[in-house]
C-alpha cells in the first residue's frame, strides 16, 4: 500500500505489474499496446492474463491511461464502457450475493471495477476543466451505489477497494458542485454526505466536515439550515451559516482529542477565526484547552490562549499565561508576546513594573529583525513608564518616570508619525504633566486624524481646555463632540458639560444638564441595553450614581440642602456605603457649620476607603483650625493626601495654612505657589477618567 | 425608454433602462454592449469598461461632493430598491467607502460619498428592522444532526444555549456623524458580504487595495507567516519606512466585516478562482497583520494570525480525491 513511490520507472523498488484473479499482468506491457494504438489488444491482454470481462479490462485500461497522465485517452477509454448497463446488471445481481461474501472476485470486483471507471471518469473531466459534466458523473457514482445497496453499504465492505472509491466520490461530490457554481447542490451533497450512511472513515468524515464548515464560511451563500423532521427536544439545531460551521469544527476537534481522527491543524485556525470574528475567545480557549498535549506547541498553545483572555480582558489569566511562554527556556525572544505582555501591564498600574521591563526586551527584540514594530515597542514602553509614574511614591522617581515616558513615546513617533492612538497617547502623557501647551497641540491632530470619530479625542480637548480655564471653549467642543455622537452615546459628555456648567457658576444650567443626564439614564435601562450598545461607548456609559452624586455636591455649594438630601438618598439607594455619599455629606455639615457632625462623617467616609483624598484634605483641614496641637495630625493628613495625588490643589492650599500657622513661612510660600499653579492648570475631570 | 415586452427578464427593465440613460449623461461614454443588452442590470454589474470609467469618476479629487452627478447616481440607484441594481451600487462600495474614509482628514465636501453609504445603511436597517444579528453557539454537550452526546450531559435544562451578538442593533441616522462613521461603513461592508458571490472580482480586488492602505502597515515581513525570527534575514530591502497615506483608524465594527469579506478572497472562491485576487487578497492579510500588531489588538491577531497560517496550509494541500498510484495494482 505504498502510495509513494513514482510512476516514474527510475526506481527499481517493485515491478509495475496488475494482479486479479490469481493472474498478474505487466504494466508496461499493456502501456505498450496502449501507446501504439492498439486498444484491442491491450483490452484482450488483461481480459486473458487476469480472467477479466470486457468492460473490467476497459475500466482498468481507463485506469492506467489516467495514471499516466493522459486524461483525454482516459476519459475516451472510459466513454466507450456502457455503465449504464454494468449498473443495472450489478444491481440484478442482488445485493444477496454480495452479502454471502463471496471473496474479492465476482460481483464485488465487478463493482469495483465499474464505480471506479465512472469515479476516474468523473476526475478526468475534472481536470480538462469540464466541472459540471464532472459532478453530474460523480453524483451517478454515488446514485448508483445507492442503487446497488438499497439498504446501506453492507459492512463488510468498511476496508475494501470499494468503499475507498465511494468515499473518494463522497468527498469529492460537493466540491465539485462548488467548484461548477451550483452552490445549492453543493450544500445539499455536503449534507448528503454526512446525513446518509456511506460507512465513512473518520478521516474522511472528518475532512468533508471540515471543508463543508470552510464552504459555510467562507462561500458567501446563505445556506438554507438543514431540516430536522423532528426538532428533538434539547437538540441543537444550527441556523446559520456560521453556527452550523463552528458546530462541524467543535465536532471535528473532538474526533481529534478523542483519537478518532487523524489532526488537521486546519481546523483550530478555521475555528479561531470563526469564533474571534463572534467575539467568543474564551470558547476558543476551552477548545484550543482540550487539545491532545503536544500537538499544538505549548509555547503556541499559551500565547494562543493568552491573546484569548486578553480579548476579553483578563489581564491576570493572561499574563500568566505569556510568562510561562517568555520564560528564559522557552521563547524569551517572542515579540508578539512581548509586545502583549507589555500591553497588558501598561493598563494596569500593579503591573506597570513589570511591563517595563517587557517592554524593554520587546525594544531590543525589534532591534534584531523586526524593525517595522520599533515604534510600537517603544509606545509600549513609554505607555508603562506613564502608568508607573502614576502610583510612584516619591517625587523624584514619579518625575523621573514621566519623562521616560515621554522619550519613548516622542521616540516611537517618529517610527509611527501616522499613529492616531499614538499621538493620542502622547497628548494624554502632556496633560498629566500639564504642559497643556503640547497636550492641546496633539489633541487637535487627534480629532483631524480621526476624522472626529472618536469619542475620547473631543473628551481630551474639552478637559484641556478646562485646564486651562478657558471653559467656554471646552463647552464649545462638548457641544462639537455631542452633534457628532448619537443620543445614546451622550452620557459621558453631558457630565463633562454639566461641570463645565459649574465651573462657569452656571448653576441653573448644570442642573438643567444633570436632568438630561438621567432621562438618558433611565431610557438605557429601560431598554435591554447589551444587544443595543455599539463600539468604544460600551464601558463607557455614566453610571446613575454619578450623577446624582454631582447633583448632590451642585445642591449642597448652592445651600439647598434639602434637594441635595435627596440626590444623596437616591446615590444610597444604589451604593450604601461610599466614600463619596458620606463626603458629601460631611461637606453638606461642614457648610452649615456643623463641624464636629462633619468630622465625624468624614472619619466614616476614610474608614470606608482609606485613600479616600476629599476626605482626607478635609479632616486635615478642620484639624489645622484646632490649635497648635493638632498641626502635625493635619500636616500628617495633607502629605499624605499629596503623597496619593501630587497634584491636588486644595491640598496644597491647606498645607500651605498649616505651614503659615506652624510659623514656616517659606514652606507655606511654597505650599500656596504650588496651589496657585495647579488652580490654573486643573482639569475638569481627571485626565485618568478618559482612559 | 424601450419598454417593449421584456418584462420576464427581471422587473428592474426598465428601471435599469433608465439608470443607463442617466449614466450616459455623466460618463464619457458607456459601451453599447451595455445599452443594448437583455439583461441591463447584469451588464452594469459585470461590464469591465464601465467599472473602470466609473472607478476613475470616483477616483477624481472632488468626486463626492453633494452636488457630484455620479453619486446621485449612485444614490438614485441604489433607492430604486431593486435587487440586481443595488448590486451595481454595492460592487463600488470598497471604493466609495476607500476614498471616503481617506478623504476625511483633509476636510473635504463629502455629502455626496454620505448620501450614497446613508442609503445603503438606512436600506440595512429597515431589512433587519433594527435588530442586532445573533447567533446561538453550539455546545457539544447538546446533540445535533452531526452528532449524537452523551445522553447524561444534556439531562438538564437543555435550552441554555450561548446567545451571541455578531452585529449589534442598528439605529436610523440621518446624518453620518463622526463617530458614528466606522458603523455605517461597517453595516455597507456587512451587506457587500453577503452578495459577495455576485461581486466581481474587480470590486473585490479594489477592497483588497483599500484594506492596505486602510492598515497603512508594510506586510511584506509575514510573507512567510509564521516567521522564525533567527532564520530571517531578509532585512536587505529594508523599505526604509515609507510614509503611509491613507491610514484610518479600524475599530472592530469595520474590521470585522473587513475580515469576513478578505476571508472569502482568500478561501470561498470556488467557481473562477482567480489567482491575482488570491495574491491581491494574501498582501491585504499580511498589511492588516501588520496593523494588528502595531494596535496590538488581540482578536485581530488571532483572527488575523490564522488567516495567513491558513493560506500557507493551502499551499501544501494533499488532495485526498485523488487515487494513489502505486506501482502494483491489486484488484
Amino acid at each position: 500500500m505504498s502510495g509513494e513511490s513514482s510512476s516514474n520507472q527510475g526506481g527499481e523498488t517493485e515491478e509495475r505489474k496488475i494482479c486479479a484473479n490469481g493472474g498478474s499482468v505487466q504494466t508496461e506491457t499493456v502501456e505498450a499496446k496502449l501507446d501504439a494504438g492498439n486498444i484491442d489488444e491491450a483490452e484482450s491482454a488483461l481480459r486473458e492474463g487476469l480472467s477479466l470481462n470486457s468492460e473490467e479490462a476497459r475500466a482498468l485500461l481507463g485506469r492506467l491511461e489516467y495514471q499516466r497522465g493522459n486524461v483525454e485517452a482516459a476519459l475516451g477509454v472510459f466513454e466507450g464502457i456502457d455503465l449504464e448497463d454494468a449498473i443495472q446488471r450489478l444491481q440484478s445481481c442482488s445485493t444477496e450475493k454480495i452479502h454471502k461474501k463471496s471473496g474479492l472476485s465476482g460481483p464485488h470486483l465487478g463493482a469495483n471495477l465499474v464505480l471506479e471507471a465512472i469515479y476516474l471518469k468523473t476526475k478526468s473531466l475534472q481536470k480538462l476543466n469540464r466541472i459540471k459534466d464532472a459532478a453530474e458523473e460523480c453524483k451517478r457514482v454515488l446514485d448508483a451505489v445507492e442503487k446497488i445497496f438499497p439498504q446501506g453499504i453492507p459492512e463488510a465492505f468498511v476496508d475494501t477497494k470499494l468503499q475507498e472509491t465511494i468515499s473518494r466520490a463522497v468527498e469529492l461530490l460537493p466540491q465539485l458542485w462548488a467548484e461548477a457554481g451550483s452552490y445549492h447542490e453543493a450544500i445539499a451533497s455536503y449534507r448528503r454526505a454526512l446525513l446518509t450512511h456511506w460507512n465513512l472513515d473518520n478521516d474522511s468524515c472528518a475532512r468533508i466536515q471540515t471543508n463543508f464548515a470552510v464552504f459555510l464560511l467562507y462561500g458567501g451563500i446563505e445556506a438554507v439550515s438543514p431540516s430536522t423532521a423532528t426538532q428533538v427536544d434539547g437538540t441543537y439545531n444550527p441556523k446559520s451559516n456560521i453556527e452550523e460551521a463552528i458546530l462541524l469544527l467543535m465536532i471535528c476537534m473532538r474526533k481529534f482529542s478523542l483519537g478518532k481522527a487523524k489532526w488537521d491543524p486546519a481546523v483550530v485556525e478555521h475555528l479561531t477565526f470563526a469564533l474571534s470574528l463572534c467575539n467568543q475567545t474564551p470558547i476558543l480557549a476551552k477548545q484550543m484547552e482540550e487539545v491532545i498535549p503536544g500537538v499544538i506547541h505549548r509555547v503556541d498553545l499559551w500565547k494562543n490562549l493568552a491573546l484569548c483572555f486578553s480579548a476579553i480582558g483578563h489581564r491576570k489569566t493572561a499574563l500568566d499565561l505569556l510568562k510561562k511562554a517568555l520564560h528564559k527556556h522557552e521563547k524569551p525572544d517572542d515579540i508578539t508576546s512581548l509586545l502583549l505582555a507589555a500591553k497588558i501591564c501598561s493598563e494596569d498600574s500593579s503591573f506597570a513594573a513589570e511591563g517595563i521591563e517587557y517592554a524593554h526586551r520587546a525594544v531590543s527584540c525589534s532591534k534584531n529583525g523586526n524593525e517595522h514594530l520599533q515604534g510600537v515597542c517603544l509606545r509600549v514602553l513609554g505607555l508603562c513608564y506613564g502608568k508607573q509614574a502614576s502610583i510612584s511614591a516619591s517625587d523624584y522617581e514619579r518625575s523621573r518616570l514621566q519623562s521616560e515616558a515621554l522619550k519613548s513615546l516622542d521616540e516611537a513617533i517618529t517610527f509611527d508619525p501616522e499613529n492616531s492612538d499614538l499621538v493620542f497617547e502622547l497628548g494624554i502623557q502632556y496633560a498629566m504633566q500639564r504642559n497643556l501647551n503640547n497636550a492641546l497641540r496633539l489633541a487637535k491632530q487627534y480629532i483631524d486624524a480621526t476624522g472626529g470619530s472618536m469619542l475620547r479625542g473631543w473628551r481630551l480637548l474639552a478637559l484641556i481646555l478646562s485646564a486651562q480655564q478657558r471653559f467656554q471653549e471646552a463647552e464649545v467642543v462638548t457641544d462639537a463632540a455631542l452633534d457628532e455622537t448619537a443620543k445614546w452615546d451622550q452620557g459621558p459628555l453631558l457630565r463633562l458639560k454639566a461641570k463645565l456648567r459649574i465651573a462657569q457658576s452656571r448653576h441653573l444650567d448644570a442642573i438643567e444638564t444633570y436632568r438630561h443626564l438621567l432621562a438618558l439614564i433611565q431610557a438605557q435601562k429601560k431598554s435591554y441595553a447589551p444587544l443595543h450598545s455599539t463600539h468604544q461607548i460600551e464601558d463607557d456609559r455614566v453610571n446613575e450614581y454619578e450623577v446624582w452624586q454631582g447633583l448632590a455636591n451642585l445642591y449642597s455649594s448652592l445651600s439647598r440642602w434639602k434637594d441635595a438630601e435627596i440626590c444623596l438618598g437616591k446615590a444610597r439607594a444604589i451604593i450604601e456605603c461610599s466614600s463619596e455619599t458620606l463626603h458629601t455629606e460631611g461637606t453638606i455639615y461642614q457648610r452649615r457649620g456643623e463641624i464636629d457632625e462633619a468630622l465625624a462623617t468624614y472619619v466614616n467616609s476614610l474608614l470606608i476607603e482609606a485613600t479616600y483624598v476629599p476626605s482626607k484634605i478635609c479632616v486635615g483641614a478642620i484639624m489645622s483650625n484646632r490649635g497648635l496641637a493638632m498641626l502635625p495630625v493635619a500636616r500628617t493628613l495633607l502629605s499624605d493626601a499629596l503623597r496619593l495625588e501630587p497634584t491636588n490643589r486644595m491640598a496644597w492650599l491647606h498645607l500651605g495654612f498649616v505651614h503659615k500657622l506652624d510659623g514656616r513661612l517659606s514652606d507655606a510660600i511654597d505650599s500656596f505657589q504650588a496651589a496657585s499653579m495647579l488652580e490654573e492648570s486643573d482639569p475638569i475631570e481627571s485626565f485618568n477618567s478618559i482612559l | 425608454m424601450s419598454s417593449e415586452q421584456k418584462v420576464s427578464w427581471s422587473d428592474s427593465f426598465s428601471e435599469a433602462q433608465t439608470a443607463i440613460q442617466t449614466l450616459s449623461t455623466i460618463l464619457p461614454s458607456i459601451p453599447s454592449t451595455i445599452s443594448s443588452s437583455d439583461t441591463p442590470s447584469l451588464a452594469l454589474l459585470t461590464d469591465q469598461e464601465l467599472a473602470t470609467q466609473v472607478s476613475d469618476h470616483l477616483r477624481q479629487p472632488d468626486s463626492g461632493a453633494g452636488d457630484n452627478q455620479l453619486c446621485r447616481w449612485l444614490y438614485d440607484t441604489f433607492n430604486t430598491s431593486k435587487v440586481d441594481l443595488q448590486l451595481v451600487v454595492l460592487r463600488f462600495l470598497p471604493i466609495i467607502a476607500g476614498i471616503y474614509l481617506s478623504r476625511i482628514p483633509l476636510r473635504k465636501p463629502l455629502a455626496g460619498f454620505e448620501a450614497v453609504l446613508l442609503a445603503i445603511y438606512a436600506h440595512e436597517t429597515t431589512a433587519r428592522n433594527g435588530q442586532a444579528i445573533t447567533i446561538n453557539l453550539p455546545d457539544l454537550s447538546h446533540p445535533s444532526i452531526y452528532h449524537e452526546s452523551k445522553p447524561q450531559l444534556h439531562k438538564s435544562s437543555s435550552t441554555d444555549l450561548n446567545l451571541v451578538v455578531i452585529s449589534p442593533g442598528l439605529d436610523p441616522q440621518g446624518t453620518i456623524r463622526s463617530t458614528k462613521r466606522a458603523r455605517i461603513i461597517g453595516v455597507g461592508l456587512e451587506l457587500y458580504n453577503s452578495k459577495i458571490v455576485d461581486m466581481p472580482i474587480q470590486s473585490k480586488l479594489d477592497f483588497c487595495e483599500f484594506c492596505i492602505i486602510w492598515a497603512g502597515q508594510d506586510g511584506e515581513f509575514y510573507k512567510n507567516f509564521p516567521n522564525d525570527n533567527r532564520e530571517e534575514k531578509g532585512k536587505e530591502d529594508d523599505t526604509k519606512n515609507e510614509k503611509q497615506e491613507g491610514r484610518v483608524l479600524l475599530p472592530w465594527e469595520m474590521l470585522q466585516p473587513m475580515l469576513r469579506i478578505l476571508s472569502h478572497c482568500l478561501m470561498g472562491t470556488y467557481k473562477n478562482k482567480n489567482h491575482e485576487l488570491h495574491e491581491a487578497a494574501c498582501r491585504a492579510c499580511r498589511s492588516l497583520y501588520a496593523r494588528a500588531l502595531h494596535d496590538i489588538n488581540p482578536k485581530a491577531i488571532l483572527a488575523i494570525g490564522s488567516l495567513l497560517k491558513l493560506i500557507n496550509f493551502r499551499k501544501t494541500g494533499v488532495d485526498h480525491t485523488e487515487l494513489p498510484v502505486t506501482n502494483v495494482i491489486n484488484l
